[in-house]
């Protein structure tokens, strides 16, 4: 399995599949028991933690289905928690939080708590979360899951013109064959395996993507 | 993560969780004014301890006697023989630390004043160390280095004089009856005739060969302040007066003279005193001079064993309050378990969106450390009011026995103490709960769902 820079890959299957699992073993959150992965170059499975904590800081977003955001902070404090854990200062995070929630269209949400949004948009400022840090890639694990079929497209066309933006990668796993259809390549999982992957040409995608 | 952004990240989960942040607060707040409450009272307890004893006399005092007898201590034999000399009080100077040395010789004598008389001791003294060792005037003056005759009285001196004419008053117990004479009058009469005044039938001894000695005509130049202590009960003259005085008894009668010069050794003071400039150093050079070979006695005795007793006293109090402190101490263990069992998600989210490790250790050590230092700020809050309180009803029953000290006392250094003790438990009781969570994995921390 390899996916390149900049391309947008689905893995699809049913529960049990096997895709979470490839999915945690990709962002460095779980261990394999045998084979290797490679992101630029660096094995991710021989660093221990400290290193994950640093090659996460630096490489990776992650979009959970449940959103995750902090309860205490508000969308902006949320957005920009990523650069502060990086010890960016208050001033340039701020800014570059406020640029990507306005970009999610949230401008007006800035200093709302999660509990005070709606599903869709705790998802947006989720999205807004994995992007500010511009990391080489983005993991989203079911980012549509607890959405309605209207704000998943909306999330998702949102996610593919962020990644766009700065060519960055995008991995999705979903269960969701629409969902799929967004992707430039399909990975069909069962069972643990990859059974088959699938190239999506122009014609059939939703949106458009030069990888 | 800048240490900013910690603190207030760590502000607001603890503001998340008032009532239990409150509550885990109120542990360490009695913990700390159990503490605090219970050193104080140990604490007036020395400091009231050391006010009775300066109140008894100088605490920065150490009084060298040489009755010439030989302690049982091994090294006793060979004991070098020291006396109380010029070359005594000469060394005693060069100890570091010491401020003033005083010599003194004591004699008795009877004293007229008009018609009355009375016995007085009379302490030889150095005019120019007076001042040093607190000697205060109250009316007339101290004795200069000039004078030659001039004596100072301590207050009670007047009240010991009768009219000996007077058969009522013959109680030297009880003074004159509450009369006091003017001692600060030129025409003082100081002799070693102990019979001097004494109408016909109170003499002593009527023995024919005696021949009384020549009486000495003396000034009274002053009365010094009440200081409760030995100083009220002696006159004081120049010491080279005093010895002129009794180098001229002597030869008047060489009898008596002779005798007496034997008992006196070598030593050409009776006492010598000396001053310590900080109370810390008494201790030391009491033992330099104690190692010389000379006995010594300080009110820094009693006060040492004194304070040993307040030490164990405050030993037991602070071990009560500190019983206290340890159940808040694992009260805030427990709440720092409790929230990462409640926070494990976010932590694991944290970690995945790319916490370094330390920083969560730090979030979870600052947390406790807040609760720490609030309980501490907050227990100090409660100390200072429940120690004004205390004072002010123990004034109440105490009254004038309980000094100024009062009951509790809080020192600025206990409460700054106090304040990094309780922020210094809060870090250690969150130490394991911060590691646990550090070590959380990320992955079992998101898949709670």
């Amino acid at each position: 399995m390899k996916i390149e820079v900049g391309e947008v890959c689905c893995l699809l299957g049913t529960s049990g599949s096997g895709k979470s699992t490839l999915l945690n073993l990709m962002a460095g959150l779980e261990k394999p028991t045998r084979g290797t992965i490679k992101i630029h170059g660096k094995h991710i499975e021989k660093m221990n933690e400290k290193q994950l904590a640093k090659f996460r800081q630096k490489n990776i977003g992650f979009i959970f289905q449940s959103y995750n955001l902090m309860p205490t902070l508000t969308a902006l404090e949320n957005v920009s928690l990523p650069l502060t854990f990086r010890g960016i200062t208050k001033k340039i995070r701020d800014k570059a939080a406020a640029n990507i929630l306005k970009a999610v269209g949230l401008e007006k949400y800035i200093k709302h708590k999660p509990t005070q949004m709606s599903g869709g948009q705790q998802q947006r400022v989720g999205i807004a979360r994995a992007f500010v840090s511009k990391p080489p890639i983005v993991f989203a694990d079911e980012p549509t899951g607890n959405l309605d079929s209207k704000t998943t497209q909306e999330v998702l066309q949102l996610m593919l013109a962020l990644g766009k933006e700065n060519n960055q990668t995008i991995i999705i796993v979903t269960h969701d064959r629409s969902i799929a259809a967004f992707a430039d390549k399909i990975y069909y999982m069962l069972d643990g395996n990859i059974e088959k992957i699938e190239e999506n040409n122009e014609e059939n995608r939703g949106i458009n993507n030069e990888a | 993560m800048n240490n900013l952004d910690l603190l207030k990240m760590a502000l607001g989960n603890l503001w998340k969780r008032k009532t239990r942040t409150f509550l885990t607060i109120l542990g360490v707040i009695i913990g700390t004014s159990s503490i605090v409450i219970m050193l104080s009272l140990g604490i007036a307890m020395d400091r009231s301890f050391q006010e009775q004893l300066s109140q008894m006399g100088n605490l920065n005092m150490i009084e060298i006697h040489n009755y010439g007898y030989y302690d049982d201590s091994m090294d006793s034999r060979q004991s070098k023989k020291v006396s109380l000399n010029d070359q005594a009080v000469a060394s005693f100077k060069q100890i570091p630390g010491v401020e003033a040395v005083m010599a003194t010789k004591r004699a008795h004598y009877k004293m007229g004043v008009g018609r009355m008389v009375g016995y007085v001791s009379v302490i030889g003294i150095d005019p120019n160390v007076m001042e040093a060792f607190d000697f205060k005037i109250d009316q007339g003056r101290l004795l200069l280095s000039t004078d030659k005759d001039a004596m100072v009285f301590g207050k009670n001196v007047p009240m010991d004089f009768y009219n000996p004419r007077l058969r009522n008053s013959y109680d030297y117990r009880r003074g004159s009856n509450g009369n006091t004479v003017d001692l600060i009058s030129n025409s003082l009469i100081l002799t070693s005739d102990m019979s001097y005044g004494e109408t016909r039938n109170n003499r002593i001894e009527e023995d024919s060969k005696y021949t009384p000695p020549k009486p000495h005509n003396v000034k009274g130049v002053g009365i010094l302040a009440e200081s409760f202590s030995e100083k009220d009960y002696y006159a004081y003259m120049n010491i080279t007066a005093l010895e002129k005085i009794i180098e001229e008894d002597r030869r008047a009668n060489r009898q008596d003279s002779s005798s007496r010069n034997r008992g006196r050794d070598t030593n050409k003071y009776e006492t010598i005193s000396v001053k310590v400039k900080d109370m810390n150093d008494v201790e030391k050079v009491q033992e330099t001079i104690k190692a010389m070979g000379f006995q010594t006695y300080s009110l820094t005795d009693m006060l040492k064993s004194m304070k040993e007793t307040s030490a164990k006293m405050q030993a037991i109090l602070g071990g009560i309050g500190a019983v206290s402190l340890f159940v808040a101490a694992i009260g805030i263990t427990n709440t720092m378990i409790m929230s990462i069992y409640e926070r494990t998600r976010e932590i694991g989210v944290m970690k995945v969106l790319g916490a370094n490790l330390p920083d969560i250790r730090k979030l979870f050590l600052v947390e406790a450390g807040i609760i720490g230092f609030c309980g501490g700020i907050a227990g100090l809050v409660l100390s200072y009011t429940v120690s004004f309180g205390l004072n002010k009803i123990g004034r109440g029953f105490l009254g004038s026995m309980g000094g100024t000290t009062g009951m509790s006392v809080i020192p600025i250094e206990l409460a700054i103490a106090a304040v990094l003790f309780a922020t210094f438990i809060g870090i250690v009781s969150g130490y394991s709960p911060a590691r646990r969570a550090m070590n959380l994995s990320a992955l079992e921390a998101i898949k709670t769902e």
